[in-house]
């Protein structure tokens, strides 16, 4: 009995998935609860001020309270709302942004699925996410969500086109949708697509940015203008679903661009024999943030935080030193140590725009995406095809240029 | 008459520096650089303020304080009255007896705080320096009655809360 069941746990193929979704879904839970936590801390250090420091040492446990607090508040329907849709709404949200993550390789040996159209699916699944906005501004029967949508609409139909035309450059290049091989690829020609097609990267993106409502592109949730634009007549659990969609989008792009263009799990430089010592920085990085987490706790006046914070610095440490002197755990955590940290610099610059960039007006939105952004990706499309076709013409195979 | 230059359009005399700005996004990348170097730990403003007190003026005026002879610990009062006559407000009542030796002895002194202008008059006009106006400033009361202090409040101070995080 028991003997058929441990066979059963380790042959049945829905086993290992369900586990590996479960570690992905709640690791990236507490990552945009995190996510939160950092924008604000980031943003207030952008406007000399110290953001929240109340509830815990330095406020690390804010998010908690935060998220604590929005499920126990009153969840509110509008006297004249579509009930059904309005129920609906930040559900669609919620589960488009979320199915993402099943096409994307954290690390060379870390990834629910890969399926051989995968940023196809990407792109079919987050334009989904779109109807959660719109549906819900609809919904709402009031006039801020409606304007808030209506623009959501419209902006998402000027950036997706760009964004996914900045994608075509990198595709020709990979000549795969799979996201693993299109990482596979920067690894073989030894260098990051990045490198290769930068206006791309660029045009992804400001696309990007553009996709998550993020400033200097959110005008959907305008709050001088709309309040807070589609989600206005939304309360407690509803939405806490709209806020953590928005913030996974951001996690999403961010996932797609560092897949894309800079080289996935890789390493910065792996072709660069003189560069090997990096393969220790997972080490390093532990032991940095031990060094930060013991110099900023023990200074605590509170003996309780002098403890748990003493502790985990010291897990930190000694992980770092486990890390340092066994190199098949180096190994294992390489991968996912060089996509996360590609990810948060990406989180970061997401922030950074925020506190640095006014939002654009309507019709700017409009003139940068269909003017520039647009005519750009095109014109990158047919370069990046022209020269690969002259290549491949000449030198036989299509990457030999690379020395793929 | 003058056609207005449609917004938005590229102006026809525009240097090709500028042009270079525009493509490369100079302005936008400069903004960058600035609210980056904003995350400087000194550059913080915030005063965490039940944790950390501001320390006001030297002569600022606030809560006022009766001053107790530090060796003896007898009030230095003298119950002449002056701070109570000096008073726009009317605001201090003194009230005294005499000892055997005719001598005047405070028994009761209060203050109505509600009703100070912190105008210092009374601080002036003390002959001994026994009343004086503190830079103590956390005068918030839950109601008007604690807002009359009188002889042990007014020589205690105000006690507010001290937080240790």
């Amino acid at each position: 009995m028991t003997q058929s069941a441990l066979q059963f746990v380790q042959t049945h193929p829905l086993v290992l998935a369900t586990v590996k979704i479960l570690i992905v879904f709640l690791v990236l839970a507490g990552l945009v609860a995190y996510l939160v936590y950092m924008e604000r801390k980031v943003l207030a250090f952008m406007q000399v001020r110290l953001g929240p420091m109340r509830v815990g040492p330095w406020g690390l446990l804010q998010p908690i309270a935060d998220g604590i607090k929005l499920l126990l508040k009153e969840d509110i329907i509008p006297a004249g709302a579509d009930k059904f849709v309005f129920l609906l709404a930040p559900v669609i949200s919620v589960i488009a942004a979320f199915t993402v993550f099943s096409v994307i390789p954290f690390a060379g040996n870390f990834f629910i699925t890969d399926i051989n159209i995968g940023i196809m699916f990407i792109l079919a699944v987050s334009s989904l996410g779109i109807y959660g906005i719109v549906l819900g501004g609809w919904a709402s029967n009031s006039h801020y969500p409606l304007l808030g949508s209506l623009r959501s609409a419209a902006q998402l139909v000027s950036y997706e086109v760009a964004g996914g035309m900045a994608i075509v450059g990198v595709l020709l290049i990979s000549n795969s949708l799979s996201m693993v091989e299109i990482v596979r690829r920067q690894s073989e020609m030894g260098i990051w697509n990045i490198f290769v097609q930068p206006l791309a990267f660029f045009i992804f993106l400001v696309a990007g940015v553009a996709e998550t409502n993020r400033n200097p592109f959110d005008l959907p949730e305008a709050e001088s203008e709309l309040t807070a634009g589609f989600h206005t007549e939304y309360s407690g659990f509803r939405f806490a679903l709209y806020f953590l969609a928005e913030y996974t989008a951001m996690v999403v792009i961010s996932c797609i661009a560092v897949t894309l263009f800079l080289g996935g799990w890789l390493r910065p430089f792996q072709s660069v024999r003189a560069l090997d010592f990096l393969d220790y920085a997972p080490a390093l990085g532990l032991l940095g943030a031990g060094a930060f987490i013991a110099v900023f706790g023990l200074r605590s006046r509170v003996p309780m935080e002098r403890l748990v914070l003493g502790a985990l610095a010291a897990i930190c440490v000694v992980l770092a030193l486990g890390l340092a002197v066994w190199p098949a755990a180096l190994n294992a955590v390489q991968g996912i140590f060089w996509f996360t940290s590609k990810m948060m610099v990406f989180l970061y610059a997401f922030i950074w725009y925020r506190g640095t960039f006014p939002r654009y007006r309507y019709d700017q939105l409009m003139r940068v995406g269909w003017r520039w952004m647009i005519p750009l990706a095109l014109a990158n499309i047919i370069v990046t095809a022209a020269v690969r076709y002259w290549l491949s013409s000449h030198a036989g195979s299509p990457t030999a240029w690379l020395g793929g | 008459m003058q056609a207005r230059p449609r917004p938005g359009s590229v102006d026809n005399e525009m240097g090709f520096t500028e042009l270079l700005r525009r493509i490369f996004l100079i302005d936008l990348l400069e903004g960058l650089r600035l609210t980056f170097s904003y995350q400087r730990p000194e550059a913080i403003y915030t005063e965490q303020y039940p944790l950390e007190r501001p320390s006001v003026a030297e002569r600022y005026r606030g809560a006022p304080r009766l001053n107790n002879n530090p060796e003896t610990g007898e009030t230095l009062c003298i119950a002449c009255n002056l701070c109570s006559l000096a008073c726009p407000e009317n605001l201090i009542v003194v009230a005294w007896e005499r000892t055997e030796d005719r001598k005047k002895k405070l028994t009761t002194f209060t203050y109505d705080l509600s009703r100070c202008m912190f105008c210092g008059l009374c601080e002036d006009a003390c002959p001994v320096d026994a009343l004086e106006l503190t830079q103590d400033f956390e005068l918030a009361h839950y109601n008007r009655q604690d807002m009359i202090w009188d002889r042990q409040k007014l020589e205690e101070g105000p006690q507010p809360t001290r937080y240790t995080r």
